[in-house]
Order: structure tokens, then sequence, then C-alpha cells
């Protein structure tokens, strides 16, 4: 049966990098706002507040991660 | 005594080109690749040798894995996805040939004398494995591009359902994209080095105990035999994630344009952007 049949045929190795990453990109996420609200608050001095929105960017990003994945798995 | 160090040591330059060992070692790893497909194409018959089968192996069962993955299009992106699983795997594996990491000139840092070698592991090198994830990157964002065309791929992105959560939603769009990026890169290099320091680290240990001769060969044996695997887990992780997003790309158009376009319809035949990844 060919890619074209309309059938999921996605091997199992693919979901494997999935895997793998998601756990990574979670913590990148937090990292990232937190880093960047601490590089915005030492540029304009206003010590914590981007430290905070950045904070909660990153927990957000981290579980729209999740979200996005979940979403395409659940389509399969 | 082996060192190691989180930055590639420079070995020469030339002009303002600054060459490292970890260049050294990408540089050999694309010679090695190119000096197999000569021999490939000049030996290759329609009954495969031992040696051409044990090349087309693996090519095989990655090509398998992106054809039933990657939709219509995977004839585009199939060679990019080759290229970087063969050329991430044979730097990986470059790295455990005796004399990489260990044959080098001496060099004194704070009064101890240490060997810098000739060759490092490509992908020991952040620089390495940030320019491959850059290339990953840049991919996945034309193939969104020219499925969505500039202005919806930036309406994607950028504008969020509904409008009013614009504000809060587009950098959490912008954080995740980035941290595509940043994972792919920061896996590979953090995998590899960390080979790389668990391997000294057991040389350095079993070379003072070289009087219990078992332990000497068997205890570097065992963690070589695992950096085989290894090698061979990230430089798959690495080509699979790069097809992953690819696939999101295109399929996330594809489910827009059924949604403006056929709705109602019954769904085509093919790949559905529901089988697009993940």
């Amino acid at each position: 049966m060919g890619p074209d049949s309309g059938k999921d045929e996605r091997p199992p190795t693919a979901n494997w990098a999935v895997a793998f990453d998601l756990g990574i990109r979670l913590g990148i996420s937090v990292i990232l706002g937190v880093g960047g609200g601490l590089l915005l608050d030492n540029w304009l001095h206003t010590s914590p507040i981007f430290t905070l929105i950045g904070m909660v960017l990153g927990i957000g990003a981290a579980m729209y991660t999740i979200w996005d994945v979940a979403k395409q798995s659940m389509r399969r | 005594m082996v060192h190691v160090e989180i930055k590639a040591e420079e070995l020469f330059s030339i002009g303002p080109l600054i060459v490292t060992n970890s260049m050294v070692g990408a540089v050999l790893a694309s010679v090695v690749l190119l000096l197999i497909a000569r021999w490939f194409t000049r030996r290759s018959g329609i009954v495969p040798s031992r040696g051409q089968s044990a090349i087309e192996l693996p090519i095989e069962f990655l090509a398998g894995v992106v054809r039933g993955t990657g939709g219509k299009r995977w004839r585009q992106f199939a060679p990019l996805i080759l290229g970087i699983f063969l050329f991430v795997l044979t730097a990986n594996w470059l790295s455990l040939l005796p004399g990489v990491g260990t044959i080098g000139f001496a060099e004194e840092v704070e009064g101890k004398q240490i060997i810098v070698p000739f060759v490092r592991a490509g992908a020991a090198d952040l620089n390495f494995t940030l320019g491959l994830a850059l290339i990953s990157f840049v991919t996945f964002i034309a193939f969104g591009l020219r499925a969505n065309g500039v202005r919806g791929y930036l309406k994607e992105l950028l504008i969020a359902e509904p409008a009013y959560m614009t504000p809060l939603l587009t950098p959490i769009h912008l954080i995740s994209e980035l941290s595509r990026v940043i994972s792919l890169s920061m896996r590979l290099f953090g995998n590899v080095f960390a080979g790389e320091v668990l391997l000294a680290t057991m040389l350095a240990l079993t070379t003072a105990t070289v009087f219990i001769l078992p332990l000497a060969f068997v205890i570097p044996g065992v963690f070589i035999g695992l950096e085989l695997l290894f090698g061979l887990v990230q430089a798959l992780v690495f080509a699979l994630l790069t097809m992953t997003y690819i696939t999101l790309a295109i399929a996330e158009h594809r489910e827009h344009e059924s949604a403006d376009d056929h709705s109602g319809e019954a769904p085509e035949t093919g790949t559905a952007p529901a089988h697009g990844a993940a």
C-alpha cells in the first residue's frame, strides 16, 4: 500500500523523535522565556517585571508545545 | 593526560578563518561520505554485493520512514533528510575511531601538560550542531512559506484566533518556534559531547587500573559499543525531527486549504493533513 492510500502508515520510528524532542523543548521554552525576561530587565532596569512575564510566557510556550504535539497525535 | 574542553580547540588559521579540531572532524566525515558515494556509484549493481547491501540498508530504512510519513511531497525533502542522517551518523561514528580525540599535540595549560587532539567529533562542537539546526529551521520555514505563501505563513505565526489573544499568543508561538532550533542543536551537542567526556573518563580510569587487564579492555569496549548506538540514535532523531517539522509545515497548509475550500466534502485520498506529524 502506497503513501497515498489515505491510511496512516506512519512508522513508529518517527514517534521516537517527537518523544525525544518534547521533553527538551519544555525546558528550553521556560529557559528562553526567563532568559529573555532577565535580559530585558537588565537592559530597562525594570527587574523583576519582565522576568516574571517571561516566565509566564515560557511556561505558556511549554504548555502550547504539549498541546500542539497532542493535537497532531490525536488527529492521526 | 586526556583533556576535554567544551570549546573546540584551535589548530591553525588560514587568514581570518580559524580551523578547529571539530572542523577537521566534520570535513573528514564529508570526505568519507564522498568517497563512499563515489565507490557506490561506480560499483553498484542490480544484484547487490555485501558492501552495497550494508550501505543500502540504512538508506532504504530511512527512505521508507520518510516515504511513510512525509506525504505526497516526500521526494522533495527526502535527500535533505537522508543527507543529514548520513552526515551526522558518519561524524558520530568517526569520532569512535582510535586516535580521534587522543592523538594531538602537547600544550601546557595552567602548569599542566594536556593533549590538544588533531581531530574531534564534529557534533561535539555547538557550532556544528547549531549550523545543522539552522539548515533544518530554514528548510521547514521555506516549505511552510511555499505551502502557505508569505502572508498566510506570517498570519499563522503572528495572528492568533481569537484576535484579542494575539498579544499573549504571538510571543508564545515565537518562543515555541525558537525552541525547536535550540532543542535540535543542544540535544545533539549534549549527547555527543557527553559521550566524549564519558569515553575520556573511562579511558583515564582504566589506564589507571592497567594491571587489572580485563577491566582495561572490557570497560572502554562496552562504552564504545554504547556510543555506537547513541551515535545512530542521535543521527536518526535529528533527521526525523527535521522531517516532522517539514511535514507539519506542509500539513498545516493542507488542513487550512481543506477547511476553506472543501468544507462538507469527503476528504481526499492521499496522506491527509491529519497524517502529517506527531
